[in-house]
């Protein structure tokens, strides 16, 4: 059970640090499915379309046009517990700012803050926590 | 004679052969306005806003001067205020000069010497404030302004740099040559948009310090300047591209304003298009008359949400799910609109397309 496959879900507007990012979750060998958005809502859209999913590891993006990783956790918390309890958040950001990262604590259910790049050993140590 | 030039100020006192001989003594000088009580006062000071000076008589029934003036200083603070009065009340304009109420007093029976005096150096006093109220209005605005890009810096900048980053982090392990080559495309567009960035943030720059250089401006040169540069984008890009310029007499102002407005605009029309749509289309039209440049750039794309209209003149406001976009563009716009006098209106529709009108006076 230790090396289980888990699915992904990517929200970033930005193109490029999609591509990086799913490069990096195909690598890390636990992947069953990765999913990509460039715009949150899409991305809400679809988990509640999915209805009660398997264990998904969702990296959302804080500054986003349209609706930011902010947003997107707000409305995220604002579902039912049944289709929240298989998504684990992690916000991934390029910002220092200590008023973004500090505010990331106060959501619930976003489990940590992390930097971009998403890289081979950030997304190693995300991974043994589902082990 | 000019009255608008004349300072405005308002003379109140509860004698009307006062204000009449006052009337008669400075209407020349000044723009005069009076009032028989302090009721009277409110009013006048509510029609004009912009009276700099106001002369109070200490004693009248009702209210005296020196609470008239404690009354009034917070709703009109920018008023210098000063008081007429006996020697009988030399106490009370001790207290009200003291607290601040009162800038000069001036004595009973007044000459028309210490009037105009005193008049005259309250204007300089209340030219005096009001700068300092409005540089301390720009330096609040250029302090938000610097906490804005302090933020956005970190996001558009290192953002770029972040992505260049994990792709060569992956290149270590790529064998695939077609696959390393796709990662060198993507470090390119990244360095190209963290250039694209740096380059609004010259011209933001460029607007706010530059001087303007005011010359003739010919509109056909204009408009062939932004050919040039939008007729290979339009063929690239599959955009019908229509163009008109009406120009009927001169036009002065500043060229490079006006170049970065309307490039702004066609960049912006020519990036938020439909992917789907058959005729793309794009349109400039120029029409000068009267001196008075008004400028129309429309497309249609895929519009502007009402919810963000009131918003896209914001700095690092970025309505659209864009690769390029760095929320400087129409805040550009705006600004170098605002230094050639000029305003913009837009109108939109979701899905169906968005207009910029763009009207510009001579120099």
């Amino acid at each position: 059970m230790s090396e289980g496959k888990l699915n992904f879900i990517v929200v970033d507007d930005s193109k490029l640090d999609c591509f990086i990012a799913e490069k990096i979750i195909t690598n890390s060998g636990r992947c069953e499915s990765v999913k990509v958005f460039q715009q949150a809502t899409h991305a809400l859209e679809h988990i509640k379309a999915a209805g009660q999913a398997m264990t998904t590891v969702v990296f959302v993006d804080i500054q986003m046009p349209v609706m930011n990783g902010f947003e997107f956790v707000e409305n995220f918390e604002a579902l039912p517990d049944n289709l929240k309890q298989n998504y684990h958040i992690y916000m991934l950001s390029s910002s220092i700012n200590e008023n973004d990262i500090a505010r990331v604590k106060g959501y619930a259910s976003v489990r940590h803050f992390l930097n971009k790049p998403l890289t081979n050993d950030t997304i190693k140590a995300v991974l043994e926590e589902y082990s | 004679m000019d009255s608008k030039k004349k300072i405005k100020v308002l003379y109140i006192d509860d004698e009307p052969n006062n204000l009449v001989s006052f009337k008669a003594s400075f209407r020349f000088d000044y723009n005069i306005f009076l009032a028989n009580n302090t009721d009277e006062a409110l009013l006048r000071l509510q029609e004009n806003p912009d009276i700099s000076v106001i002369l109070s008589d200490q004693k009248m029934p009702g209210m005296t001067g020196v609470e008239f003036f404690e009354d009034i200083r917070t709703k009109y603070p920018n008023p210098v205020r000063i008081l007429i009065t006996g020697y009988t009340d030399i106490d009370s304009v001790i207290n009200a000069i003291n607290r601040g109420h009162v800038f000069r007093y001036i004595k009973k029976p007044w000459t028309d010497v210490d009037v105009q005096s005193a008049i005259d150096e309250a204007q300089k006093f209340y030219i005096t404030t009001s700068m300092l109220a409005m540089k301390n209005e720009e330096l609040q605005k250029a302090y938000e302004e610097l906490d804005k890009f302090a933020y956005s810096a970190t996001h558009d900048m290192r953002g770029p740099i972040l992505s260049v980053l994990g792709i060569i982090d992956l290149t270590k392990g790529a064998e695939d040559m077609a696959e390393i080559k796709e990662m060198v495309g993507m470090m390119e567009n990244a360095m190209l948009k963290l250039d694209n960035y740096i380059q609004n943030l010259h011209d933001h720059y460029s607007i706010r310090r530059g001087e303007l250089n005011i010359t003739d401006i010919d509109f056909e040169n204009v408009m062939k300047d932004m050919s040039d540069l939008y007729d290979i984008t339009g063929r690239v890009k599959n955009v019908r591209f229509e163009k008109s310029v009406q120009q009927n007499g001169k036009f002065r102002s500043d060229d490079i304003s006006i170049k970065i407005i309307v490039n702004n605009l066609l960049s912006n029309a020519f990036k938020y298009q439909k992917k789907d749509e058959q005729d793309k289309y794009v349109g400039m039209f120029v029409k000068v008359e009267n001196g008075v440049a008004n400028i129309t750039v429309e497309d249609n794309g895929i519009g502007i949400p009402g919810k963000d209209l009131s918003d896209v003149f914001t700095m690092f406001f970025r309505g659209a799910n864009d690769e390029i976009g760095s929320g400087f563009g129409l805040y550009n716009v705006k600004d170098a609109l605002n230094k050639i006098n000029g305003k913009i209106d837009v109108i939109s529709t979701e899905n169906v397309g968005t207009k910029f009108i763009v009207t510009i006076p001579s120099k």
